[in-house]
């Protein structure tokens, strides 16, 4: 059985690697959601969201047969890779749903006046959209932390329960109740509530302030 | 001057070209609407004109680079900025095109400095020709510089913006009825700034507006669009005043708008005085201290012209001048009389007849002191 720190750490490895893979996709299909005029809005919203309505298990044994052995990426089952892999999948929906609101948001003529101001996309995205979209880009990036840290029915059939290399929190906790080890279970039980607690606490402490979108920052504008 | 032809969008450029500061023939179709626009703007002040959805902002947009046409050219000092073959678009942000939003699209996570620097932080070295102190100082800025543009009023917000775009200096100025948000007190103020900024600055502007008397005051030039194409172009006086145009923008009295300096401000039973360039007009009592500026707004409507200096009238200004234009619009005729400064006067055809009134004539302007409203101008420095 593994130490509660080595499951603790490993739990946030897998979380912090699982943001870096969502993060970045959320955001790009968020953006893309929010200013093109896509002919395939509907059928992307639709897959991106795909996660939030099926069972976790179903994404695992999806995950499973891409990355097993007689997959496309063989090799990749059974590390932690995969189990970042399984929980960035699970929060996508998650971030890209906030990230669509923050972004909605902001007023496009905001970014249109820094184009013509001189700035370039990516400079008007640096110093227009992410600054007036922060709050509600925060939220999106809690909420997906915490949906990665909880994750179990994925990770468990794609990456497996393998001490020290998968054994997340939630697999830690479930190992334990089946060997009966209560008292270690609990353990695992205050310090996963600990996490969402304090997550919780910080995005309520966000909305709070201004708003999950930043909308207190959307002047009025005419048509 | 605005080209009306629309024959040949696509024609090949003709080289050197001195008259326009920006030339344009394109077209772009977004869903029902289609714009089909050729035109040519010069060193001064255009008026853009037409009823919503006549494609005034589309065009803006296009040109500040912000929409892409589908086929045909944009030219700006000589340069494409646009060309449909060989594909040519230059993007917004090397265009240097100023573009001044309706409520002014302000940053609200910037203060009001940051708001002019950002454009001005991204010019090029050689090209930053206008000093930024001098627009805050002529747009009466300095004292909102740390303030936050949600704490600005809307006549604070307009300035910010059109401080913001000059920053950059930008090599034509786009504004989107500037004015829409403001109420009549303000109008005035904004107005004689922007007068200033052309007058000091000499950037070429063009201006979307709704009203006759804001064009009349400030546009040497002025194109007419409804429904995606343009309908007339040329002088604002001879454009804007026909009938068949006039009825498609807001329905206003048309409103000389003249600036000028308190002489005398008056009070209970005496009238005041306005310098306006070098004649003195007698006015109502002016609630505004000695040498403030003011805009004196006078209806063309209620203007009699004489041609010859009359005397026992109970009218108090007589104010002589010349004929510079008359331009027939619709049943009357619209008389430009230059008294320092052009001062629109409607008549009758039978009046100009009667009198047979020609260019060059000299004439006297008579009008009551109670015809005369005053606005608000803009403090000097």
């Amino acid at each position: 059985m593994s130490s509660d720190l080595t499951i603790v750490l490993l739990s946030l490895r897998v979380a912090a690697v699982a943001m870096l893979i969502a993060l970045p996709i959320g955001f790009g299909l968020s953006w893309l959601l929010v200013r093109k005029q896509l002919r395939g809005r509907f059928l992307i919203e639709a897959v991106v969201s795909l996660p939030l309505a099926l069972p976790p298990v179903v994404i695992g044994y999806g995950l499973l047969i891409l990355l097993g052995s007689r997959g496309p990426f063989d090799g990749l089952a059974f590390t932690t890779f995969a189990a970042s892999l399984a929980s960035a999948i699970v929060a996508l929906p998650l971030i890209v749903r906030t990230f669509v609101v923050a972004l909605e948001g902001v007023d496009p003529r905001l970014e249109l006046a820094a184009r013509s101001l001189g700035a370039g996309p990516w400079r008007v995205l640096m110093t227009v959209t992410i600054p007036l979209a922060y709050r509600g880009l925060l939220a999106g990036v809690l909420i997906g932390s915490v949906r990665a840290l909880s994750e179990f029915g994925a990770t468990i059939v794609v990456a497996g329960n393998i001490p020290g290399r998968t054994q997340t929190v939630p697999l830690g906790i479930f190992t334990r109740i089946q060997a009966g080890d209560d008292q270690a279970a609990v353990r695992l039980v205050v310090v996963s509530i600990a996490l969402a607690v304090a997550t919780l606490i910080v995005h309520d402490l966000l909305l709070r302030r201004g708003g999950l979108s930043g909308r207190r920052h959307r002047a009025g504008f005419g048509a | 001057m605005a080209s009306d032809a629309l024959n040949s969008p696509d024609s090949p450029g003709t080289g050197l070209d001195t008259t326009g500061v920006l030339r344009f023939s394109f077209t772009r179709t977004q869903g029902e609407f289609s714009l089909e626009v050729a035109g040519d703007f010069g060193p001064g002040i255009t008026a853009l004109f037409g009823p919503s959805g006549s494609g005034k902002t589309t065009l803006l947009n296009c040109l500040a680079g912000l929409f892409k046409p589908d086929d045909g050219e944009i030219v700006l000092n000589g340069t494409d900025l646009y060309r449909g073959s060989p594909k040519t678009f230059v993007p917004p942000e090397k265009r240097r095109i100023g573009l001044v939003f309706q409520d002014g699209a302000l940053f609200p996570h910037m203060s009001v400095s940051g708001n002019i620097m950002y454009g001005r932080a991204r010019t090029p070295e050689p090209d930053r020709r206008v000093d930024v102190d001098h627009v805050v100082e002529l747009l009466g800025l300095r004292p909102l510089m740390d303030r936050s543009p949600g704490s600005l009023s809307g006549g604070e917000r307009q300035r910010v913006a059109i401080a913001r775009a000059l920053a950059m200096s930008p090599r034509l100025l786009l504004l989107d009825e500037p004015m829409a948000s403001l109420d009549a007190r303000l109008r005035g103020v904004v107005l004689s700034y922007l007068r200033r900024v052309h007058a000091d600055l000499g950037i070429p502007m063009v201006y979307v507006s709704h009203s006759i008397s804001e064009v009349l005051a400030l546009a040497e030039d002025a194109l007419v669009l409804s429904g995606g194409r343009v309908v007339a172009s040329g002088r604002p006086s001879r454009v804007l005043l026909d009938p068949a145009v006039g009825g498609m923008v807001r329905d206003d009295p048309v409103e000389n708008l003249l600036d000028g300096r308190v002489i005398e401000p008056g009070g209970m039973d005496s009238s005041g005085r306005v310098k306006v360039g070098a004649i003195e007009i007698i006015t109502p009592p002016i609630d505004r201290p000695v040498d403030a500026p003011v805009i004196v707004a006078l209806g063309a409507e209620e203007i009699i012209l004489a041609t010859e200096k009359p005397s026992g009238l109970s009218a108090r200004n007589v104010i002589p001048g010349s004929i510079t234009d008359l331009d027939p619009v619709g049943d009357g005729v619209y008389a430009t009389v230059d008294i320092g400064v052009p001062v629109l006067v409607a008549l009758t055809q039978g009046a100009v007849d009667a009198l047979s009134l020609e260019q060059g004539q000299d004439a006297y302007l008579v009008f009551k002191t109670s015809s005369i409203k005053l606005l608000d101008a803009a403090p000097l420095g």
